[in-house]
């Protein structure tokens, strides 16, 4: 044993996930040759079928955050195509409209004293993705209406839809047979043999279906849609303003985890040869739900875990450990105890976990980790620089030809009966950096998220690069080249200092959810890309943020924090970066450093507006200053000018002696 | 003069963020002590401390002789302290006498009640007219005299404002202070954390300066109102050693 | 029956169910009115409260007398509700109050389940008749009957809401209650103790589902471990109906749902009123999630 274990150790970490993963298949694939009990591969295989349902509602709930309580629905979905296509339920009065799809052996035609009817006779085969398919659209249009809503109201959403699928199975008998459920659903067919009632051949297509979701789940989450769901998860207005389309990837993470659940109802009412509108209510949805709480939401091998153990304890513990209190009755004299039956109590057991995991383990048996490959030794020992980014001119610089200006014209903004901006006219030519600066309450980043459009402007323009950006989501405004940071700095909490400005460039990079999972050369070559420019932007900042990549930015300390959020911003590759309060928090020397750093990528092309409040770091940086209060510019010209304008000085101050009369000092 | 309230060496940090350093007030009853700085520089936390709602990492914060620190807001709210919320936040929802209810909900219902009531709407005669009237309805100004109500309702000794002028027309603004002024008059201590430093100056007795989270000037109003480097300290320049 | 026979007996049938959806929605509206938490357990304490009714009622051994006119197993039931949602939210909720994301509503789907196998196992799978422990008195209205339990559902319901109403608007907790819904913050610095604010709305939440579940089994003659989830889904509906967070919201949603729900079965057919109610549910949260009265707009948080 210990030279298994010291083995063991030797074996670098990147290899142990492969070589578990390996003798986990293997584990898989031998398992019913060794044990050859069929009531216990039929369990196998039914708990191989969770583990795919538990793998879909990973997506959804686990990597985008959307917590659905109606997943069933779309396990039904799937069960109800295939049923429906390959029973007797549904046949038609044949016609010659048919006779190509009998050519193609999806139809026969049953001959029938009144008139022939048409039998339809999919392949399994073809309908597990098909399905997939199917489940899929109908995740779309559930989803189109109501992935908007608020996390615990879309909740409740997809738990009405959850039960209006069933009920309207329920009662569209002609269809579906009602409650009575499908009957005489055709076994799969594989090479012209029927797999039947036998367990074996199901428990292996289960198993295959495991691997390939594991396989594409894995794929997805190391992906740019993955880190797309995780910054949706995380915080969405930030995700949004770093050119995530949201209402897109929302649906994308229904859609697929819809198509898992699809696939898998084909599957497994293709084993049962039946299918009921009870396999598919609340209950389903709600064990579903525990299989990835368990596991850990998030956690790709996790909800495989978890789908896993609770199979084994309902089909096997439960009996053992209900006999072992039945013979504790019997020895110490209690006969109530022989009446206790643990395999009726799997609900309570589920409520119980659900209980004491949100309690005492949020984060599931195998917490996610996003796992990424270390930086090498010479990406971790850039060089230590205060100041100026001569590693960045070898990748094209920031200058523009296009880029002409942000312009904002007489824009008002109303919260209420509140004008928070009242006809504020902002100039920023291209190439400049201009500060905003203000009083407490006097709307500068009001002006932010107008210009962002995290907000809705009452009247007024903004035009950028001479495009108007008024009523455009906060997504396609970062595609136009206008990046942000927030004033209490928006990081995507869970995820590590690279993901975060990896996300930054989602708008920048291409690769769908297919591309993801294929991985075809583009798809490498833009990856390996993306890593490359983030280890750059990363590096601007000396080796503060470099050695640090891969820790989670939870563990940051506040001033590495406010770097990261400006390397997120800057790895879209921006014309114009909006930098609100960046050095807030700093000491003086942090200051100082993060100025420069400023004035460096001002040096290389890139276009600033700045919110800043210390006006040492104003004069330093800026050609010009606008000044704000209550919503109005008050003054506008070189930080020295205003320095010394008395209007400036009462915003600031108050009106009276203390602005009065001040000589500069 | 007595000592009403008392920061002792409090030390605050969210995180690692070190949000007041070192900070040391002090409170006389019966003063009118005003707390001024730029953005970001402390000042809502030092108010955070005095009622509860954050807690300092090391110090201690004393009234009348008694340290609160670890107190509950509810707690220091029956010794006596009060708050006129930033922005007001009154109850939106709620008419204006139960705003002014419920600044008196630490307090039994007896007699006194009726003759604090009186005293609001002697100083607030506005207030008096629209006592039924939705809060949430009012105009600025008209809630900050509720809002101030509402803390009197407290039978305080001390009150805590933040930043009463945010918000107001020059003219509200001058009207709040010089009733600010009366109630200290009255016999409340007032303790002020304001940006407009030249209103604050013209009714505080004391000031302190914070900038960053330190003080970084303090003395009598009529000192600091001269003194040049209250202005370098607002726009950030005062570089604190 | 003739069509306005007809539909004045649904009218009676729908304005006693929407008394009791009526009850179990307030219940609800004010747990999440302070805390924003969707509370599925509510629904199932509503069920755990019919059978202590039940008990309660046998153990008083009545059968068409007048003890059930003291109000005493109302009282006791509402009492014992109460308690076991005080419990619920000390033991499962208080620990997550400062936690973000869905923990604490996956949580009270965890302790639904609890009570429901609870009940299930200790109890049993078949629906228990409920005592009767009314006179068999009704009054004729040409077709339609009257029966005295109805009436006295209407004046259970109609008294614990009017009580609630008072107790929210005129007590010292009530304001408190609707202080901290409106400003929790603001509310601590008033010296409103937060805590006991919460577990005082889940006492007075679970009282009522406790009395609701106590109308059910008056109204029905029987109750089953099952009810939490039917009637719950339902009073659901009627909360969100009303707007989610709005005390006379619920109020109005509940006899809405119930009316629906007496007239779906009656002129459509009952299969078909779940599929109504749920899409009533579905389209208020798309369309217009404040509902009828409410007015947070529940989009981004």
């Amino acid at each position: 044993m210990r030279m298994i274990t010291k083995l063991f150790a030797r074996i670098p970490m990147a290899r142990r996930q492969h070589l578990l993963t390996l003798l986990a298949g293997v584990a898989a694939i031998a398992f019913p040759l060794l044990h050859d009990n069929d009531a216990d591969i039929d369990s196998a295989a039914n708990a191989a079928a969770y583990a795919t349902l538990a793998l879909g509602l990973n997506i959804v709930v686990g990597f985008a955050g959307l917590l659905d309580l109606g997943y069933a629905a779309f396990f039904a979905i799937g069960a109800y195509a295939y049923g429906i296509l390959t029973s007797f339920q549904v046949m038609p009065h044949w016609s010659g409209f048919w006779e190509p799809f009998a050519w193609l052996e999806l139809v026969r035609r049953i001959p029938q004293p009144g008139g022939d009817l048409v039998h339809f006779t999919v392949s399994f085969w073809i309908m597990l993705p098909v399905s997939a398919l199917i489940a899929a659209a109908f995740g779309v249009l559930f989803g189109a209406p109501t992935l908007r809503l608020r996390g615990d109201y879309l909740a409740i959403v997809t738990l009405g839809f959850g039960e209006i699928v069933p009920i309207v199975v329920r009662n569209v008998d002609s269809v579906t047979n009602g409650a009575a459920g499908l009957n005489g659903i055709q076994a799969p067919r594989l090479f012209g043999h029927s797999f039947g009632v036998a367990a074996l051949p199901y428990y292996y297509v289960a198993i295959g279906l495991v691997a390939l979701l594991v396989f594409v789940s894995i794929r997805l989450r190391d992906s740019r849609i993955g880190r797309a769901w995780m910054a949706i998860r995380e915080d969405e207005i930030a995700a949004a303003a770093m050119g995530v389309d949201r209402t897109r990837t929302k649906l994308l993470a229904f859609a697929i985890g819809a198509g898992f659940a699809g696939a898998t109802g084909t599957f497994y009412v293709a084993k049962l040869q039946t299918a009921t509108p009870e396999m598919f209510g609340f209950p389903v949805s709600v064990m579903i739900l525990v299989m990835v709480v368990l596991g850990g939401m998030g956690s790709v091998w996790g909800v495989v875990l978890g789908a896993v153990s609770l199979q084994l304890l309902q089909s096997w513990f439960l009996e053992d450990i209900s006999g072992w209190i039945h013979d504790l009755g019997t020895l110490i004299g209690q006969p109530w105890m022989l009446k206790i039956d643990l395999t009726e109590s799997i609900e309570l057991i589920f409520g119980l976990i659900l209980v004491f995991m949100m309690l005492y383990r949020r984060d599931g048996l195998i917490p996610a980790t996003r796992k990424q490959s270390a930086l090498s030794f010479e990406e971790q020992h850039a060089e230590v620089r205060r100041g100026g980014f001569p590693a960045l001119t070898g990748l094209g610089n920031f200058t523009h030809s296009d880029h002409t200006g942000l312009e904002v014209r007489d824009i008002t903004v109303r919260f209420g009966g509140l004008v928070a901006l009242n006809k504020v006219n902002l100039a920023v030519p291209a190439g400049d950096v201009v500060a905003v600066i203000g009083p407490n309450g006097s709307g500068k980043s009001t002006l932010f998220n107008v210009i962002t459009g995290l907000t809705a402007a009452d009247g007024g323009t903004i035009r950028f690069d001479t495009q108007s950006l008024l009523g455009l989501p906060p997504h396609q405004i970062l595609r136009r080249g206008v990046a942000r940071t927030f004033q209490n700095i928006r990081l995507f909490t869970n995820l590590s200092v690279l993901d975060n400005v990896l996300i930054g460039q989602h708008a920048r990079l291409k690769t769908g959810p297919i591309a993801a999972v294929f991985r075809p050369p583009s798809t490498r070559r833009e990856e390996a890309a993306a890593r490359v420019w983030a280890t750059e932007i990363l590096s601007l900042f000396g080796n503060r943020l470099l050695p640090r990549a891969t820790q989670t930015v939870s563990h940051l300390s506040y001033a590495n924090r406010r770097r990261v959020e400006i390397a997120r911003a800057l790895a879209s590759r921006p014309k114009i970066l909006l930098l609100d309060e960046p050095t807030a928090g700093m000491n003086p020397a942090e200051t100082l450093e993060l100025a420069e750093q400023i004035k460096s990528l001002h040096s290389l092309g890139l276009t600033i507006l700045l919110i800043e409040h210390k006006l040492d770091v104003v004069t330093r940086l800026a050609d010009k200053v606008v000044v704000l209060d209550h919503g109005e510019k008050i003054a506008e010209g070189t930080p020295d000018e205003v320095r010394r304008n008395d209007a400036v000085l009462q915003a600031y101050l108050g009106r009276g002696t203390l602005a009065e009369g001040m000589v500069d000092a | 003069m007595p000592e009403l309230l008392q920061f002792r060496d409090v030390n605050t940090y969210y995180g690692d963020l070190h949000v007041l350093k070192d900070v040391n007030y002090t409170i006389g009853e019966g003063e009118i002590v005003s707390l001024l700085g730029g953005n970001a520089c402390g000042k809502s936390t030092t108010m955070k401390t005095i009622m509860g709602v954050v807690r300092p990492t090391s110090g201690s914060v004393i009234f009348d002789g008694v340290p609160i620190e670890k107190m509950s807001t509810a707690e220091r709210v029956k010794r006596g302290i009060a708050p006129v919320l930033e922005a007001r936040r009154l109850f939106p929802r709620m008419t204006v006498f139960e705003n002014l209810e419920m600044g008196a909900y630490t307090r039994k219902r007896g007699p006194e009640f009726a003759d604090d009531l009186d005293r609001v709407y002697a100083l607030f005669p506005r207030v008096k007219e629209r006592l039924n009237q939705i809060s949430g309805t009012l105009s600025g100004g008209e809630q900050q005299m509720v809002a101030i109500g509402r803390a009197l309702m407290a039978r305080p000794r001390l009150i805590c404002m933040d930043e009463p002028s945010m918000g107001l027309s020059p003219l509200f603004v001058e009207q709040v202070f010089d009733i600010i002024q009366e109630i200290n008059r009255q016999g409340t201590t007032i303790f002020m954390v304001e940006q407009n430093a030249n209103m604050a100056l013209s009714i505080a007795h004391r000031a302190y300066v914070l900038q960053t989270g330190k003080v970084v000037l303090s003395g009598s109003a009529k000192d600091l109102r001269r003194d040049p480097a209250i202005r370098e300290a607002y726009l950030g320049e005062l570089q604190v050693t | 029956m003739s069509f306005s026979d007809l539909l004045l007996q649904q009218t009676i049938n729908g304005l006693s169910l929407g008394a009791m959806y009526a009850l179990l929605a307030l219940g609800f509206t004010l747990v999440y009115g302070i805390l924003e938490l969707i509370n599925f357990a509510h629904f199932n304490v509503f069920m755990v409260g019919s059978f202590i009714g039940m008990w309660t009622l046998q153990l008083m051994g009545i059968n068409g007398q007048s003890i059930v006119m003291t109000g005493l197993p109302l009282i006791v039931t509402m009492v014992l509700s109460g308690a076991l949602g005080v419990l619920i939210e000390r033991v499962s909720l208080r620990p997550l109050r400062d936690v973000k994301g869905p923990a604490a509503m996956i949580t009270t789907i965890g302790v639904s389940y609890v009570l429901f196998n609870i009940i299930l196992l200790t109890v049993g799978a078949d629906s228990k008749n409920y005592p009767n422990p009314l006179p068999p008195v009704q009054w004729d209205i040409g077709d339609a009957v009257l029966r005295l339990r109805e009436v006295l559902i209407w004046v259970i319901a109609v008294l614990l809401m009017l009580g609630l109403h008072f107790f929210v608007q005129r007590s010292k907790m009530g304001k408190a209650m609707r202080a901290t819904a409106q400003d929790p913050e603001a509310a601590r610095m008033m010296g409103v103790e937060v805590d006991r604010v919460i577990v005082i709305a889940f006492f007075l939440g679970s009282a009522l589902a406790g009395a609701g579940g106590l109308i059910f089994g008056l109204y029905y003659n029987f109750t089953s471990f099952i009810i939490g989830f039917t009637a719950g889904l339902r009073a659901f509906t009627a909360a969100v109906l009303g707007g989610i967070g709005n005390v006379p919201g619920a109020m109005l949603g509940g006899v809405i749902i119930g009316l629906i729900e007496a007239m779906g079965g009656q002129f459509i057919a009952t299969a078909w009123t779940d599929v109504i109610i749920f899409s009533i549910l579905v389209l208020v949260l798309v369309f217009r999630p404040a509902g009828l009265l409410g007015r947070v707009a529940p989009n981004k948080s």
